[in-house]
């Protein structure tokens, strides 16, 4: 395979958006453009991650309109559309390209525009992904699974509500530092869970879950140019290579996995991208995870191989998580508070690890970020993608 | 409801019994089964109260959960139970779990044993 770099990284903020899904696509896609500066140098091919535009936009063929919206023509198009792992597998695929030979630039372009349609109706579309005949038919939704996930993940492992408060507190604090977040607003211990006002606050989703526990339902659009590495010589510029990927499916319907609270799929990817990258968890300086939900934070960074089974929400406590910590997770202010615009979001991961690793994060920046990780997780993790950044020079 | 089931399928090489079923047995590969009933007495293994539903339901919230069967299958469904708890003894029966305009749709629902 050859070598595959990102040369430009950028997004649009994220929250209810009054811009139709192309125009987010577009705004993405040239501050990406314009970030890598890629001159003459051609645009090969064009892959835009999406999961709910057939439905809830009635719009298909992203990856051509793209194409059409920011004149690339004849440049190669297509869109992918892997639930909310959408964005990172549009991102492989592009990586695909580059390391195959067959493309030198390929612009990928995550985006969803969910917000025009009601709360019931969003839900709905994304509950769509669950096992139809033994899940779907019960009322099953993603906040259902991650509450009987939660519940039995709490029980066995000691884990408590005010653990997944402090994944809350934690990166809500990350998003104020990140003008891209859709939530720009601090919380405390007392007003989202100690306090008697705490429960009209923070009022039950899917118990042991509450509001604070899930990310907001998003608009947005991230994008980043891949290109080989000789475009990547010709451009200069700081060197952030795509080091790994790993990818793993589970189960459809999480009853018949082994170990329900086991996070098969996140461990399988993430060893995969560490093979591939010759790293370690114990290299990386930055991680970007999959918290959906609060309690997806704390058992992907097990998962992922950062700490042991059962020791994940010992180390949030120690503040190993935090910005200043040793391992800082979701300084982006993660999907909780960044915001989870469901296509947009595996390609939003990488988008912040770039920035990291070019040391253009301002005030949320990572000192000497060299290695960087993503969990891109979708389904309820029967489909996970990981991803591991390198810089080079 | 009388003369509704819900059936698994069940290995006609191993045995292994898989809900939902598959093309291919996750066990052994074969691809031929057999429908078996799937019913019976179990453990609550989680549950939840979800507020966040899906179109087509117009109560408050949804107790869903995951339940262990004596038979060995794990089964998702509705838990009509107003002190639910981890581990506690259930038996399944079979009611309607949603309704999609004139349509009903059967499948587990799960009671104090």
């Amino acid at each position: 395979m050859k070598p595959v770099y990102i040369a430009g990284a950028g997004m649009t903020k994220f929250g209810r958006s009054e811009w139709s899904l192309l125009q987010l696509a577009s705004v993405a896609s040239l501050a990406a453009l314009h970030h890598a500066d890629l001159g003459e140098i051609p645009v090969d091919g064009v892959v835009v991650a999406n999961m709910g535009a057939a439905r809830i936009n009635r719009q298909t063929a992203l990856g051509s309109a793209l194409v059409d919206q920011l004149a690339l023509y004849p440049a190669a198009a297509e869109a992918v559309e892997n639930g909310p792992a959408s964005g990172a597998s549009a991102f492989k695929v592009g990586v695909q390209a580059i390391a195959s030979g067959m493309a030198d630039v390929v612009l990928v372009t995550g985006v969803e525009r969910m917000r025009v349609v009601n709360g019931l109706e969003g839900t709905d579309f994304v509950a769509s992904l669950s096992q139809p005949e033994v899940e779907y038919i019960y009322g099953v939704t993603l906040p259902s699974l991650a509450g009987m996930f939660a519940r039995l993940f709490m029980d066995r492992f000691g884990v408590e509500r005010k653990h997944l408060a402090m994944i809350a507190i934690k990166n809500h604090e990350n998003a104020t530092k990140n003008p891209y977040a859709h939530i720009q607003q601090t919380v405390t211990m007392e007003g989202i869970l100690t306090a008697p006002e705490a429960v009209v606050n923070n009022p039950p989703i899917a118990e042991p879950l509450h509001m604070f526990d899930c990310c907001p339902v998003s608009d947005g659009a991230a994008s980043i140019v891949l290109v080989s590495e000789e475009v990547a010589g010709k451009l200069g510029g700081p060197m952030v290579r795509v080091a790994g990927i790993g990818q793993a499916t589970d189960t459809h319907a999480v009853h018949e996995r082994e170990d329900p609270t086991d996070l098969k799929a996140v461990r399988i990817a993430s060893e995969k991208a560490f093979a591939m990258a010759g790293a370690q968890p114990a290299d990386v300086d930055v991680a970007e995870l999959h918290d959906a939900f609060t309690i997806l934070e704390i058992a992907e960074s097990e998962a992922a191989g950062f700490f042991a089974k059962g020791e994940g929400h010992k180390a949030l406590e120690r503040g190993e998580t935090k910005l200043d910590g040793t391992l800082p997770i979701n300084p982006s202010g993660g999907l909780k508070a960044k915001g989870h615009p469901v296509g947009a979001t595996g390609v939003a991961q990488l988008v912040e690890l770039t920035w990291q690793l070019r040391g253009e994060a301002k005030e949320r920046q990572i000192k000497d970020a060299k290695i960087g990780y993503a969990c891109n997780f979708g389904g309820f993790g029967n489909n996970v993608v990981a991803t591991v950044l390198r810089r080079e020079a | 409801m009388m003369g509704q089931k819900v059936f698994g399928a069940k290995c006609t090489s191993c045995g292994t019994v898989s809900y939902p079923r598959h093309a291919v047995c996750p066990n052994c590969r074969a691809e031929s089964f057999e429908d078996v009933e799937i019913s019976g007495t179990g453990k609550v293994l989680t549950y939840t109260d979800v507020y966040a539903l899906a179109i087509d339901y117009e109560t408050r919230y949804l107790r869903l959960a995951i339940v262990e069967l004596e038979s060995g299958q794990r089964v998702t469904g509705q838990l009509l139970d107003d002190d639910p708890k981890l581990g506690k003894a259930v038996k399944t029966q079979i009611g309607v779990v949603r309704e999609q305009g004139e349509r009903q749709m059967y499948g587990f629902q799960f009671v104090p044993a």
